[in-house]
């Protein structure tokens, strides 16, 4: 694409562009492209002046595109789009374009949150999520704005939610993210509110059942531990759960790093078990998951 | 132990073209695709000058007129109502600032936070700082839910992110400004201590890490930000564990130690994701640490059997061990920081192996022309070459000055800031 320029673009003919002033011995300096350097002069005129105008949209448009992580473009840009009463849903087709070419982004996230936010509806958000996960199905900012959307339209107990949130986890049962949505949807809205029992034991039964298709998957273990932990309910809970995939008297057949790792605290919290847990950590640090030794040998010290 | 065939037994820091990197980001002009980090310059602008300074070059690369330069160029970014910008792009130039435009032009956290770090990195007494105004705006700058955010907006709104990183930097402002002291100081209010903890203690989440916000998910950067914002303003957990009558942060500390260690991880590559347990959902996108355990439990290896009590297993593969920044996610060099820094400031630098991680960093992601990349293979970039050289710095690597991983400067640095006398006045030493 042939680069932009105003100086000889009779629109822009009536402002006088600021140039960047750098000093003499600038610090982090970059080879800026002449493009660059003369959008970014023209915006620093018309922000000057506070110019809110269908021009300066095209060009916080066009400087975006070369640096979306300007921190006050996107300001600026909103609240041109609010003096000149702009349709919103425009702003969200083009944020749509705009975010999958710039994933990494933070300020494209907030300002989608700013405009939804008023325009006052979900509607169309899903499909754009669906979009933006396909190219990266952990993206942490993604998961983030899908939360802003629970929290601002109200979707804890929207069984669409859950039922989509199910669908990520079976698609990658190792995608923690999905796994953090589940519990936010689950728990987040009851702040410290204990759950519905039958709740608590559906959830366990759900990370259960997703153990036995991969036992060695930390999300799936930490959220079933996050959940006896949130309820309150003893550690012991889970001996039996764990002993399918490991025993400290069958040291041969262990299937899951994770069962032992809740084995060795299940053990560590019985005095009489201390023998116990510390086999569970030994087979930890120099079978199960070498890469921990020095953790699992802390653990160890501590119980003695 | 004897090395294996074709490995040096130690990985080797390659000093001469370290050196060479940072030398050519101070002296020559990055390259137009940091573009997309202009707005990072004053951050970028410090990891350049922090790095030297810590591989022991600063005061050689340097002038007097160079230092003096580069002193100019950050108080040239010092907004008349206190705090500096992040760069120099949003100044309208001389005379053209109103009450109108001010929004566009704003004060930045990070870049208050880092001018004031190169100012002591570059032995400036700070006496130019506007420091009352810088801490009045700090105080604006916190949301009444106590997190920080990134710059004020029209009508004092706090803009940008409510998340860790900005509570990081204002905490930091707060103390290289007026150090620990807790109340008012020159007449200007703290800011509210009490709350930012609480806003810290609800970003914990299930699995012991922490997160950009209540019930978002662990992050190693967010956990690293929160536990330094915690250190800044000293209500870590006590070493004791005996509580006091003052809110302190990290309120499971054994679940967060435990999920700081498991941020170690054998997956360094997205080829390393294998098929294990017939599990139908692995596949190369998804990288997780399946395949080790595979790998290690069922087969071990003869070194693996051969290990002892208390002592690192030595399996081939466990030479080199990469940090990652959420739960089945792969290594990267950054996260080594994110997750060993936090560490250090709890005091529990040892429950990890630094030995593997740094053969990972200096043999797998150090790059040949000097610097470090994010992943095996990467080209380095100023970010992760920052952060990786911190990494090893934190590990205690000879030949590296040592560093105060709070502020992330060499503790000669360091001792500048502790010695001003403005500041030795408030703090009372
Ligand atoms: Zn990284």
């Amino acid at each position: 694409m042939a680069p932009t320029f105003y100086h000889d673009d009779p629109k822009w003919s009536n402002i006088k562009p600021i140039p960047q002033n750098d000093t003499a011995r600038p610090l982090a300096a970059i080879a800026y492209t002449d493009e660059y350097s003369e959008a970014m002069s023209y915006l620093r005129a018309v922000m000057a002046k506070n110019e809110y105008s269908h021009r300066v949209l095209g060009l916080t448009d066009h400087i975006i595109s070369m640096n979306p992580a300007h921190y006050t473009i996107w300001l600026y840009r909103f609240k041109v789009l609010s003096e000149l009463h702009a349709d919103l849903r425009e702003e969200i087709a083009w944020l749509n374009v705009t975010a999958l070419k710039h994933l990494k982004n933070y300020q494209i996230w907030h300002h989608r949150q700013t405009v939804i936010d008023k325009l006052g509806s979900p509607e169309g958000e899903a499909d754009f999520i669906a979009t933006m996960l396909q190219q990266d199905t952990k993206n942490y900012h993604v998961w983030s704005y899908r939360q802003f959307l629970v929290q601002r339209f109200g979707l804890f107990d929207d069984e669409g939610e859950l039922k989509w949130t199910e669908g990520m986890i079976e698609e990658d049962v190792r995608n923690n993210s999905a796994w953090n949505h589940r519990y936010f949807l689950v728990f987040g809205g009851k702040g410290e509110q204990t759950a519905d029992k039958a709740i608590v034991e559906r959830e366990l039964n759900y990370a259960k059942a997703a153990i036995k298709k991969a036992p060695q998957n930390q999300s799936s273990w930490n959220y079933l531990r996050g959940v006896v932990r949130r309820n309150k309910l003893p550690t012991s809970t889970l001996k039996d759960f764990a002993l399918e995939f490991a025993d400290i008297e069958k040291p041969d057949d262990v299937t899951s790093s994770y069962a032992l790792d809740t084995l060795a605290d299940i053990y560590t919290e019985y005095q009489s078990k201390r023998e116990e847990a510390k086999k569970a950590l030994d087979l930890l640090a120099t079978r199960y998951d070498p890469v921990r030794a020095h953790y699992w040998n802390y653990r160890k010290r501590l119980l003695e | 132990m004897a090395p294996f065939a074709g490995e040096e037994a130690e990985g080797t820091l390659n000093y001469a073209k370290q050196i060479k990197y940072w030398r050519r980001h101070l002296r020559t002009f990055l390259p137009h695709h940091y573009t997309g980090n202009d707005s990072n310059r004053m951050t970028f602008a410090y990891f350049i000058l922090a790095a030297t300074d810590i591989l022991g070059d600063l005061d050689s690369a340097l002038s007097a007129e160079d230092r003096q330069g580069y002193i100019e160029w950050v108080y040239q970014c010092q907004l008349p109502d206190g705090g500096f910008r992040a760069f120099p792009g949003t100044d309208f130039g001389d005379g053209a600032r109103s009450d109108d435009n001010a929004p566009w032009d704003p004060a930045n956290i990070p870049g208050t936070f880092f001018a004031l770090s190169i100012l002591v990195l570059l032995r400036d007494d700070l006496s130019r700082v506007k420091r009352r105004e810088t801490l009045r705006w700090l105080k604006k700058m916190q949301r009444p839910n106590g997190s920080f955010g990134e710059a004020l907006g029209e009508n004092d709104v706090v803009e940008g992110g409510n998340d860790s990183r900005f509570g990081y930097m204002g905490t930091g402002i707060r103390y290289i400004l007026r150090g620990n002291v807790e109340g008012p100081v020159e007449g200007v209010p703290d800011i509210d201590v009490d709350s930012f903890v609480k806003c810290v203690q609800i970003a914990e989440t299930y699995d012991g890490g922490l997160s950009e916000a209540p019930l978002h998910e662990a992050h190693a950067g967010f956990a690293a930000c929160a536990i330094a914002a915690l250190a800044f303003i000293d209500r870590l957990p006590t070493s004791s564990g005996a509580s006091d009558d003052r809110p302190r942060g990290i309120t499971n500390l054994p679940l967060t130690l435990h999920w700081l260690a498991s941020r170690q991880t054998l997956t360094l590559d997205d080829e390393d994701a294998l098929d294990t347990l017939n599990d139908e959902t692995d596949s190369a996108a998804t990288c997780h640490d399946a395949h080790a355990f595979v790998k290690l439990g069922s087969h071990p290896s003869k070194q693996g059997s051969l290990s002892f009590e208390n002592q690192p297993t030595s399996h081939f593969e466990l030479q080199w061990v990469g940090v990652n920044g959420r739960c089945n996610k792969i290594g990267d060099t950054c996260y080594a920081y994110w997750t060993c820094a936090p560490l250090a400031l709890l005091g529990h630098l040892d429950i990890i192996d630094r030995k593997p991680i740094r053969r990972w960093l200096l043999d797998r992601t150090q790059h040949m022309v000097g610097g470090f990349g994010k992943l095996p293979g990467d080209f380095p970039d100023i970010y992760h070459s920052f952060l990786g050289l911190m990494t090893l710095s934190i590990f205690g690597e000879a030949g590296l000055k040592d560093t105060d991983v709070l502020l992330n400067m060499s503790n000669k640095a360091k001792e500048h800031l502790l010695s001003l006398a403005w500041r030795r006045e408030i703090v009372g030493n």
